[in-house]
């Protein structure tokens, strides 16, 4: 029988559709269905041949898109109806503790369409990220887990920025970026230039296109000078990277650094104490992932427990949820804010 | 359980006419059911297990513990038979529709052929 391959497939496939079949309906009558369709696609086969197999195989298809429905309503209203009758609270329990029910297969449905809803809004969407460093103290504190919006600053041009709101990026933003040194690492910073922009530091007061900003969000917490922190750019120095040094060589003239197209000047909020673009240069456009969205979960931790999956720290989040989360930070919004540009600066 | 109203739908009236002389697997009705109506109504798997599903709950038709036809057949297939309820019900049902038909004819709309039309053009 030459089409028996093509029967074997079809029944492979018609078996994995009845899945679509509401549990109870499928495990009574799905073994049956296949024996069924299997009987009528090998007389089809053997008897009509290839074109009226296709065609009952196709007519298969349209019952099984109308019976799912017509089975699914069926097992909801049998639900319902069963509810009903014990009074509408059960129900109301049974919605909202839908996924806590020892029913194998709603707890495994509702688990798998969480996953695939996370991964897919994981991947697109909003990316969970957790700060490890005190950089942008001020703003962001180490163990604020948070969600980045992926979309609002995708590059322009790509589908998700035409139907989905997006502007570019502005002075002022806080951005979550590929760290260009290591890109496994995903850095969140305040931008400070963008192309064009001319900057320069003078006793830690950043002078933007020859203006002195007054910046609300910085803090500094170091009373000693450091020439090359604070008065950068210098020249360059022990800690400067060697993108960092290709900064100094390109785009350093006169004092003051002026930003590439394409490229972004970022620092982070508590300034004395940043690994940022004073020490290894710009980060271009494209790397930049999204825009830091909210906290949903700020933790008391160390940088240690942050970086490296540890046991302890599960043990400890599981001690200590409840004091050492910082409940007055969650769902907090880190915002843009935009430096004042005061007078001139010699 | 719930019972079944008439009017019945095409699919479960056939599947009631295709029991009606001997208890059939599932297969067996489909193909029953094609003879009947010469290949006009073709039940899928799950119209066709949709049904007997609903009509398993209305007592029209009960499982049947006998293999009618052990050479041919397979332990997992389940025959199905029809109860006296469903013959209550089908009787009805062809009634009703014995009913229709003699109304359609009354208004001339089954006399083939049609013999005012017929004599008019010949």
């Amino acid at each position: 029988m030459p089409d028996a391959s093509a029967v074997r497939w079809l029944c492979r496939v018609y078996s994995v559709l009845l899945y679509a079949y509401p549990r109870a309906f499928r495990l009574q009558y799905g073994g049956e269905m296949t024996q069924v369709f299997r009987d009528r696609c090998g007389y089809a086969a053997r008897r009509q041949g290839r074109p009226r197999l296709f065609r009952f195989a196709l007519h298969t298809a349209a019952d099984w898109l109308s019976t799912i429905f017509q089975e699914r309503i069926a097992a909801l209203r049998e639900l319902i109806v069963a509810d009903y009758g014990r009074k509408a609270a059960r129900l109301a329990h049974a919605v909202w503790s839908a996924g806590r029910r020892p029913q194998p297969r709603g707890f495994v449905a509702e688990w798998v369409m969480t996953i695939v809803i996370f991964l897919f809004a994981t991947t697109t969407l909003v990316q969970a990220y957790v700060i490890p460093t005190p950089s942008m103290e001020g703003s962001l504190l180490v163990g604020d887990h948070m969600l980045v919006d992926r979309v609002a600053y995708a590059n322009p041009g790509s589908l998700g920025s035409r139907l989905l709101p997006y502007r570019d990026v502005q002075r002022g933003d806080l951005v979550a970026f590929l760290y260009p040194e290591d890109i496994r690492q995903t850095y969140v910073k305040r931008v400070v230039g963008i192309p064009g922009d001319r900057i320069r530091l003078m006793d830690k007061q950043v002078i933007r296109n020859g203006r002195r900003l007054t910046e609300p969000y910085t803090q500094h917490i170091r009373a000693d000078a450091d020439a090359y922190r604070d008065n950068f750019p210098t020249r360059p120095g022990f800690f400067t990277t060697p993108r960092g040094r290709a900064m100094f060589e390109q785009c350093v003239r006169n004092g003051q650094v002026t930003v590439p197209p394409g490229a972004l000047f970022v620092m982070g909020d508590n300034r004395d104490n940043s690994s940022d673009s004073r020490y290894w240069g710009f980060v271009p456009r494209d790397y930049v992932v999204g825009k830091p969205l909210l906290v949903y979960w700020s933790y008391d931790a160390s940088t240690a427990d942050l970086e490296a999956w540890s046991v302890a720290h599960v043990l400890d989040v599981g001690r200590h949820f409840f004091t050492k989360t910082r409940w007055e930070r969650t769902f907090l919004v880190p915002r843009s804010q935009n430096a004042q540009e005061g007078g001139v600066a010699q | 359980m719930s019972k079944m109203p008439l009017p019945l739908t095409p699919p479960v009236f056939h599947i009631l006419l295709a029991l009606a002389d001997e208890e059939r697997h599932g297969y067996g009705i489909m193909q029953d059911v094609a003879r009947q109506t010469n290949d006009a109504l073709q039940l899928g798997p799950g119209t066709l297990y949709g049904c007997l599903k609903r009509m398993l709950a209305a007592g029209l038709v009960e499982e049947s513990d006998e293999r009618p036809d052990p050479a041919l057949d397979d332990e997992r297939r389940r025959y199905y038979r029809m109860t006296a309820l469903g013959q209550r019900t089908v009787r009805a049902e062809a009634r009703r529709l014995a009913g229709a038909v003699s109304a359609a004819k009354a208004r001339r709309l089954l006399d083939h052929p049609r013999p005012g039309l017929a004599g008019g053009r010949a």
